[in-house]
């Protein structure tokens, strides 16, 4: 069933794509800022706010300064990959759509054991919550999947369906490797390349920087500065790069955090001011969109229901 | 009169497998009930759930209410017609409202008069058109702590909702819910059935739903489920661990269940059992299997949800999961062994136990001097309880208990065996959690229950010394759990402990950081307020508490031996009586306002009663004088018992409000002297 070589990291993406260009979302590039996953690129983030119909895939590099390994555990990354699927509203086939995903990556449900394990989702930074679950295969959770209930603190009508994709697990479980690093990144007319010979060296010097190296008082000064920088623009009405710094500023606090620079009580302060920042500028984005007439409800009528 | 099997089968997305048996059970029962509001008979009405179902079946269901007349009154007949017999205005708008005329009308006298009288014929409605509104309503009370929307719909419930099966025997009932028409289809399982199923009749159900792999009757799969695990345990040479919570959550899990069995490997075994049994039944809904020693096996059981083409996959692709889990537990504890618990009390700087009240460090040193006090008041070794106490909570800052916190405790008794620690330590540092949840064991040896005692009294003080006390279903520190543990380890440990001495001695422990002036009083209160909770358990009514509580006495096990003794006492013959006597003793004195006499006078008894009755109390006060010494309560009320006559003849023969002042003041001061002997056990009077 599949069209390209899902044995490899990069055939799987392509697989992932393809399947879902074809049920027609947008196949968005990644968002070129570091965030601690694909719900912060704007097409998820602010895309679910508003009644405006949306649905798109894109694959998401994500950044967790906590859980890098100096490349030395074969599960955990500082920088790894998310597919990210939004469809907005979620269509009533949501789960069948998904299941049908997997059976195009070679996935048989009729022998492994796919389940759907209650798993409810909360972004205190984001404002956001929803309810679903978490999608095991042979017991191996392989997929996130959540109905949003709220966003930005703004309630979410229609409800955005999120489907996120762990790439390299499924691909290592795909492959059967026990390492992310011999995962095989694609293997053509140029020879085999591994995971490691892609991102080894990347794991090693990012966990060095950002558990010895990040400066302490110049991300403190960072955080300070794009959160005066965001709350601005939202002055001046421009909830797109306000959003921007929101995303930055929750970057400098996550590297804070992997230096250890941050106490238990100070912790939850600085979780709040992401959070109001997050909910300032989805509160803007709305009412910008607002402004324009929600020009995406009009196309939606000669969209039909799926 | 026609009956039928009506089935009610709403299906869903993967419903949250905790709650699946909950919605299930209230859904029957709000059916039922409405069905019997509507006076429908039905002969046996039963629940099914599974993953993507909630259903209802009740069977020879009546299908009409019998027809009902109902009596409507309209006005009397004085104001119905004029003096010439005409009707009157007022008659003719109320026949109209009942579509008849006013001759039409029957009457209805009275001794009070007579009126017209309407008797309406009202139609019983049918199932089919009761059913729609019924299940919208039992819906409406589904517990749903989160509801959600999906798509565009308003509507909200627990999961998207995708069909609605109402048969009535054959016959679909018509009716939308939840934005859902319904009709005979219902989804199979996920895999093995494709497309939707048809019921043909209600019937039909499980029969149908089998045949689409789905075992839908929740307890029947449940033993599937157990048997299956069992058998495979027996083929292992060991015996599953199958507690209830996992049990339950797992047969919410699977619409098919299949059992299979994994291993891993046996290198795995050097790491203490508790954290592997947690990542196995926590993280991966496995069931551990022991061999007859209790000893952990490198096996470990689970339920499928299909009966796959290829299970070998399906089995190696769940111990690809659970390797890299024991493999971190493994890491762990070796790592963790490296360093001794004791030089982690400095890391313990760094953690919070709460803003106001400091680190866990400082509590690790409260909670050290606090149990060597304890120590020294059930005489066990002080300087264990100390040694404990202060190596309570450094297993926190180990890499095992940040990873797994059930373990802690646990874990700390491991570590402390690696260390060298005296073996009573070790054992206390896993005690000192005890009991973690109703009905758990308690600590196993007396320095343990030292420890245990004084985090709990530790957590009590600092938490109402700084005004925080639970709200409501708040309860963040688990106070509510504390006070209980710390009764229970009292009372059934017999420690001669009053929680007052703990108290105090904790306040002086946290020096200036407590701000609640009045702070004895309210944990003393606080713990008091628990024992109706505790001895409910136990079956023992709650006037019984109350009576023992207007004695208010803070040392557990003192109050223990109250509530057995008035407990025995309202088993004896003479209680009501007595009960009743102290209440009347009670009031006489709460209205007299005057003094009462030092003691009672014998020469101002007038009355043979009177002077029986004197003589009868002395004779009583000799004789439990030194039992209340002893606390021999039970002993005290028996001898009490026995003034029931002299008291009862008393009342009868004698008037305590006498004319003479002096004879009357004398005779309160005699039912003052018994009412006190009483109180020295508990408020009789307070029994009911």
């Amino acid at each position: 069933m599949s069209t390209f070589d899902i044995k490899t990291f990069q055939g799987l993406i392509l697989q992932l794509q393809d399947y879902w260009s074809r049920q027609g979302c947008v196949i968005i590039q990644p968002l070129d800022l570091e965030v601690g996953a694909g719900t912060f690129h704007p097409m998820t983030f602010l895309r679910a706010i508003g009644p405006e119909p949306m649905s798109s895939a894109y694959v998401q590099p994500c950044r967790r300064p906590t859980d890098g390994r100096y490349g030395e555990n074969p599960n955990r990354l500082q920088h790894y990959y998310q597919f990210q699927v939004m469809l907005k509203p979620s269509p009533k086939n949501i789960q069948e759509l998904y299941l049908n995903s997997l059976k195009e990556l070679g996935i048989d449900p009729l022998v492994h054991d796919i389940r759907f394990v209650e798993d409810n989702w909360e972004s205190p930074t984001l404002g956001a919550w929803g309810l679903g679950w978490e999608i095991w295969l042979n017991g191996m959770e392989i997929t996130q999947f959540t109905y949003f209930q709220q966003v930005g603190g703004l309630e979410c009508a229609p409800v955005t369906g999120e489907i996120t994709y762990g790439l390299e697990r499924l691909a290592m479980y795909i492959q059967n490797v026990d390492s992310i690093y011999d995962l095989v990144w694609t293997d053509g007319p140029m020879g085999k390349v591994l995971y490691r010979d892609v991102f080894h060296q990347n794991e090693v010097e990012q966990s060095t920087y950002n558990f010895e190296h990040a400066d302490v008082p110049a991300l403190f000064a960072q955080f300070d500065h794009c959160e005066k920088e965001s709350q601005k623009l939202i002055e001046h009405g421009l909830p797109l790069p306000a959003y921007e710094q929101v995303m930055k500023a929750s970057h400098a606090f996550n590297l804070l955090d992997a230096r250890h620079a941050i106490s238990v009580t100070e912790r939850q302060r600085y979780i709040l001011r992401v959070r109001a920042l997050s909910k300032a500028c989805a509160e803007a984005y709305y009412e910008a969109r607002e402004k324009l007439g929600f020009p995406l409800c009009a196309n939606a009528t000669n969209k039909g229901d799926k | 009169m026609t009956t039928q099997t009506l089935l009610i089968e709403l299906g869903t997305e993967e419903l949250p497998p905790k709650s699946l048996k909950e919605l299930a059970q209230t859904f029957l029962a709000q059916i039922e009930s409405q069905i019997n509001d509507a006076s429908l008979s039905y002969e046996s009405a039963v629940w099914f759930a599974s993953p993507r179902r909630l259903a209802v079946k009740i069977e020879q269901l009546q299908e009409n209410q019998e027809d009902k007349v109902v009596e409507k009154r309209g006005p009397s007949v004085t104001v119905a017609f004029d003096e010439n017999g005409a009707a009157s205005k007022a008659a003719e708008g109320w026949a109209r409202s009942n579509g008849i005329t006013v001759d039409q009308a029957d009457r209805i006298k009275t001794d009070k008069g007579e009126w017209l009288l309407h008797k309406a014929t009202v139609k019983g409605e049918s199932i089919q058109s009761l059913l729609p509104k019924m299940v919208q309503q039992a819906i409406n009370k589904l517990p749903i702590p989160k509801p959600m929307r999906w798509g565009s719909t308003r509507t909200q419930f627990i999961r998207p909702a995708h069909t609605l099966t109402m048969l009535f025997g054959r016959e679909v009932i018509n009716g939308e819910v939840l934005e859902v028409q319904s009709d005979r289809l219902s989804q199979g399982h996920r895999f093995h059935s494709e497309g939707l199923v048809s019921i043909e009749h209600a019937d039909d159900y499980e029969k149908t739903l089998s045949s689409a792999y789905v075992m839908v009757d929740y307890n029947e799969r449940q033993q599937v489920i157990k048997q299956q695990i069992e058998k495979a345990a027996q083929e292992l040479g060991g015996n599953a661990l199958v507690d209830q919570p996992l049990l339950d959550e797992v047969t919410a899990l699977v619409e098919w269940p299949v059992t299979l069995i994994g291993d891993f490997d046996q290198s795995f075994l050097a790491v203490p059992a508790e954290p592997l049994i947690y990542s196995m039944k926590d993280h991966q809904k496995y069931f551990p299997v022991m061999d007859d020693n209790g000893k952990l096996l490198n096996k470990f059981i689970f339920v499928s949800n299909i009966e796959s083409k290829d299970p070998a996959q399906v089995i190696s692709g769940n111990e690809k999961v659970i390797r890299p889990r024991l493999a971190d537990a493994e890491f762990f504890f070796k790592t963790d062994k490296k360093q001794p618990l004791e030089a982690r009390l400095s890391s313990l700087e760094s953690v919070l136990f709460q803003k106001q009240l400091g680190t866990l460090k400082d509590k690790s040193e409260r909670i050290a001097a606090l149990s060597q006090f304890i120590a020294s008041l059930i005489n066990e070794n002080t300087e264990q309880a100390y040694r404990a106490g202060l190596l309570s909570k450094a297993d926190l800052m180990t890499e095992m208990v940040l990873e797994f916190p059930q373990v802690q405790g646990t874990m700390g008794k491991y570590y402390a065996i690696h260390d060298g620690e005296d073996a009573s330590i070790a054992q206390a540092l896993e005690d000192q959690y005890r009991p973690r949840f109703a009905g758990d064991n308690l600590p196993e040896a007396n320095i343990g229950c030292a420890v245990a005692i004084a985090d709990k009294i530790d957590t009590l003080v600092g938490i109402f010394g700084i005004n925080q006390a639970p709200k409501g279903d708040k309860d963040p520190f688990a106070l509510r759990r504390a006070a209980i543990g710390l009764i229970r380890i009292i009372i059934e440990k017999s420690l001669s402990i009053d929680v007052t001495a703990l108290i105090e001695h904790s306040i002086a422990l946290y020096g200036d950081k407590l701000t609640n002036d009045n702070v004895i009083n309210d944990v003393n209160e606080f713990v008091l307020g628990r024992y109706r909770a505790f001895y409910q358990e136990q079956n023992i009514s709650v006037d019984i508490i109350q009576a023992v509580l207007a004695k208010a006495s803070t040392a557990p096990l003192d109050f223990d031996q109250r509530v057995k003794a008035v407990a025995h006492f309202k088993g004896l013959e003479e209680a009501t009586t007595l009960a009743a006597a102290n209440k009347r003793v009670g009031n006489i004195l709460a209205k007299f306002d005057g003094q009462l006499l030092d003691d009672v006078n014998a020469d101002l008894a007038s009355e043979d009663a009177e002077k029986a009755l004197i003589s009868d109390v002395e004779a009583v006060e000799k004789e439990t004088a030194p039992l209340i010494a002893n606390k021999e309560y039970q002993a005290v009320l028996n001898a009490l018992a026995k003034l029931k006559t002299p008291i009862d003849n008393f009342f009868d023969g004698v008037m305590v409000m006498a004319d003479d002042e002096a004879v009357k003041v004398n005779r309160l001061t005699l039912l003052a002297k018994i009412r006190s002997q009483f109180l020295n056990v508990a408020d009789i009077s307070l029994l009911q």
